[in-house]
């Protein structure tokens, strides 16, 4: 379907425009989703022409680290997404513009400067702008209603700072939270006015809600529920306060409005041809609009959720990051890489002192969901369980679970009924379980012993359940992506057959390498495979068991393969596959080793500022302890002093200023 | 029984978790081992692939694991994963 013929674009005809320009692949917006894009598809197309259209007068920025940047942690030099000249680097050609329509009949855009662009494939990843008060209410382009988004309106923030001893921030999300800690970093009197009874009451359940903002009181921040502002009051056009609808009014010198984001859709409007949306212009998972060759990523693109079955935005960084390679890999016509799951939502913080977590939908309530919480150790641990598959997790106490791996239990859909304890008292120590689970799995397919393994072990082979939501939309996935598995079969038995006796040669891997490639690219492969292994019983069941041994030949043949050593390394390259059975960590000399950790006493402000390190088994790596030199860590005493002179509390992302 | 692979995710993991980076620098402003002023993004950008430079080259030397720079991550990553694969692509390119 990526075939289409090549359409002409007359338009220099057409509209006597001065200038015309045409790209391969054209981003519009370089934000995180649009730059990501760009440098994927970059990989997998070295000679596509790639071109990036923004309004945006500065590079790539990393926008959730704008908060640090709030409260001078950080300079604007350290927000960059991408090393500076990473786009002339990656041969990527940035146009400062407005993209004022799409032709998508004739395929082109054009500028509002009568510029235009021919396009073969066009990414949309205009992103989102803040909502700010509604419409309507009075006094709400005062100076000093503000909203923080961009870049920009963080400059305003500190320039503004030192005139402003007390501040109102409207609104009950993260965003809101996070300003308000920032605020309160500064030493400003700061009002939260939330719409509802509880702080994010769509993903926190109420005793959470409670725990966060007695935390924000106790920080100082005087928090006003259900309330809203009706008005604001100005002097001479500057904010002097705000009337709530209890008819309060509540002096001060900033407003600040966090309620929220709209995805930035106004070439939607200016498409010739329809392009539907909803909360954001839809899309498929592979990233593709109602209209063929526009594609859209990040903030802007609303995708199905798997648990709703609406069409909603994920404004996200993480999910923009992940959207931008799937839409890269569209754009490219790499479909076996387009095919990748998104996996549920997660979203994890630091509030303070207090961390944050959310995966999933841990307030889910059904019939056959199950609902554990703990409130243990000061925190707050809330699990949605079905059938022993963790569905949704929420927690909140000092320290941060490992956000990523409950997000892989939840997409994959491990059984959990080993680590429930675990994952409930806040104690999951998820590089150990993944770890023990890969090792098991491997041993199992070495010596065959995979269909038949014992019961209880952590492993994959499971009855299938009645299917619960987020686990038929990883089966339709799994479903799509283990179609291309059949074509190459017949190179891994190949492989398996060259590579086994003489793994340590280096000639031989060459031709290994090239079967290799027609394979898939790392490293959604591992994931792939192992997909269709354990995650998913219902595609090896259902296909009867040639395919799986099939598959289980093709795990074999990976592990021979691994610890070849290659020169040449990046986590990106094909080289540098990683099988999850071996790690693939290649053994290190002795003597390297030895010169790059040497074995010194403890260096103490390290041991005491990781409370959690011991928890974590992170110094089980080496079985002693290695420190750097003596002279070294005077010197570095020197500079955490130092350090702790500009950041007060030292304890980072803690904005509360101390003392 | 002691448990010898604890040492490292593996490599889809740690792909994930540098995509996951929001750049906020709270991993670096902990490190006892930074000497020199390195950016996040170089960071990022070199342990996932090209040449290694000087500056991240000594880090990556001088990073002894003690694992500071995990409890300040606010997405609730391990930078101590990541630079361990940092020191393995640069042991691979033999920039020892």
């Amino acid at each position: 379907m990526m075939e289409n013929e090549r359409a002409v674009v007359p338009i220099g005809h057409q509209m006597g425009m001065p200038q015309l320009d045409r790209a391969d692949i054209l981003i519009i917006g370089n934000g995180i989703a649009g730059l990501t894009a760009a440098i994927e598809a970059r990989r997998l197309a070295p000679d596509k022409r790639i071109v990036i259209i923004t309004e945006q007068i500065h590079p790539t920025i990393n926008t959730p680290a704008l908060k640090q940047f709030a409260i001078g942690k950080l300079e604007r030099e350290q927000l960059l997404a991408y090393p500076a000249g990473t786009e002339r680097a990656e041969r990527i050609h940035v146009v400062n513009a407005h993209v004022a329509e799409i032709h998508a009949n004739s395929k082109y855009i054009k500028t509002s400067n009568n510029y235009g662009f021919g396009y073969d494939k066009l990414l949309i990843a205009t992103g989102s702008a803040p909502q700010g008060l509604p419409e309507g209410t009075p006094g709400r382009n005062f100076d000093g209603v503000c909203t923080l988004h961009r870049l920009q309106d963080y400059l305003d923030l500190r320039r503004r700072l030192t005139e402003v001893s007390d501040a109102v921030v409207i609104g009950g999300g993260v965003h809101a939270i996070e300003t308000v800690m920032g605020l309160l970093y500064w030493g400003i009197r700061v009002h939260w006015l939330i719409r509802g009874a509880t702080f994010m009451s769509r993903v926190l359940d109420e005793t959470a809600s409670e725990i966060v903002l007695e935390h924000v009181r106790n920080n100082g921040c005087k928090v006003y529920t259900n309330t809203e502002v009706v008005g604001v009051v100005g002097r001479i056009g500057a904010v002097a306060g705000v009337i709530t609808n209890h008819k309060e009014m509540i002096p001060c010198q900033l407003v600040l409005t966090c309620t929220g984001t709209n995805p930035v859709m106004t070439l939607a409007d200016h498409c010739t041809l329809p392009l539907k949306k909803e909360r954001g212009i839809i899309v498929d998972d592979q990233l593709r609009t109602s209209v063929p060759d526009i594609f859209a990523a990040g903030d802007v693109a609303a995708l199905k959720n798997p648990l709703t079955g609406k069409y909603e935005p994920r404004a996200l960084w993480y999910a923009a990051v992940a959207q931008a390679r799937v839409a890269a890999a569209s754009m490219t016509g790499h479909d076996d890489l387009a095919n990748q799951s998104f996996g549920v939502q997660w979203h994890a913080t630091h509030l303070g002192e207090l961390s944050m977590l959310t995966v999933g939908s841990p307030l889910e309530t059904g019939p056959n969901i199950m609902t554990l919480t703990d409130t243990s150790q000061g925190g707050y641990r809330r699990m949605a369980i079905i059938d022993d598959r963790l569905i949704g997790y929420l927690a909140l106490g000092s320290a941060q679970p490992d956000s990523l791996a409950i997000k892989q239990i939840i997409d994959e859909g491990h059984p959990i009924r080993d680590i429930t304890k675990e994952l409930l008292k806040g104690s999951f120590d998820a590089r150990r379980y993944l770890s023990q689970r890969h090792t098991y799995m491997a041993q199992a397919m070495l010596t065959g012993k995979l269909p038949s393994l014992p019961t209880g072990k952590p492993t994959g082979k499971l009855p299938a359940p009645a299917l619960p939501a987020p686990m038929t939309t990883s089966a339709r996935t799994s479903q799509v992506r283990s179609q291309p598995l059949p074509a190459v079969s017949m190179p891994t038995e190949n492989r398996f057959g060259v590579s086994a006796p003489m793994p340590a040669q280096p000639a031989a891997s060459m031709p290994i390498q090239a079967q290799r490639d027609t394979d898939a690219l790392n490293p959604w492969r591992v994931e792939r495979r192992t997909d269709t292994l354990m995650a998913n019983p219902a595609i090896s069941l259902s296909q009867g068991p040639t395919r799986q041994t099939d598959a289980i030949d093709r795990m074999q043949t990976q592990i021979p393969l691994a610890p070849v050593p290659v020169p040449a390394s990046s986590l990106l390259e094909e080289d540098e596959e990683i099988s999850p059975f071996t790690g693939s960590l290649p053994a290190l000399p002795r003597q390297v080793v030895e010169s790059t950790l040497e074995p010194v006493p403890v260096y103490r402000d390290a041991a005491q500022s990781a409370p959690t390190a011991s928890g974590r088994n992170l110094w089980s790596y080496s079985g002693k302890q290695a420190v750097v030199r003596r002279e070294r860590q005077t010197r570095q005493e020197e500079n955490s002093a130092e350090k702790v002179e500009r950041h007060p509390s030292h304890n980072l992302w803690s904005y509360v200023r101390k003392g | 029984m002691p448990n010898p692979v604890l040492l490292h995710k593996t490599g889809p993991q740690v792909m994930q978790e540098l995509q996951a980076c929001i750049g906020c620098n709270e991993c670096l402003l902990a490190c006892p081992a930074l000497a020199e002023p390195i950016t996040i993004d170089r960071l990022n950008h070199e342990t996932l692939s090209g040449p290694i430079s000087g500056p991240v080259a000594r880090f990556a030397r001088a990073c002894y694991q003690c694992g500071a720079c995990v409890p300040p991550c606010p997405v609730g990553l391990h930078r101590d994963a990541m630079m361990m694969w940092l020191k393995v692509r640069l042991l691979r390119s033999g920039g020892e």
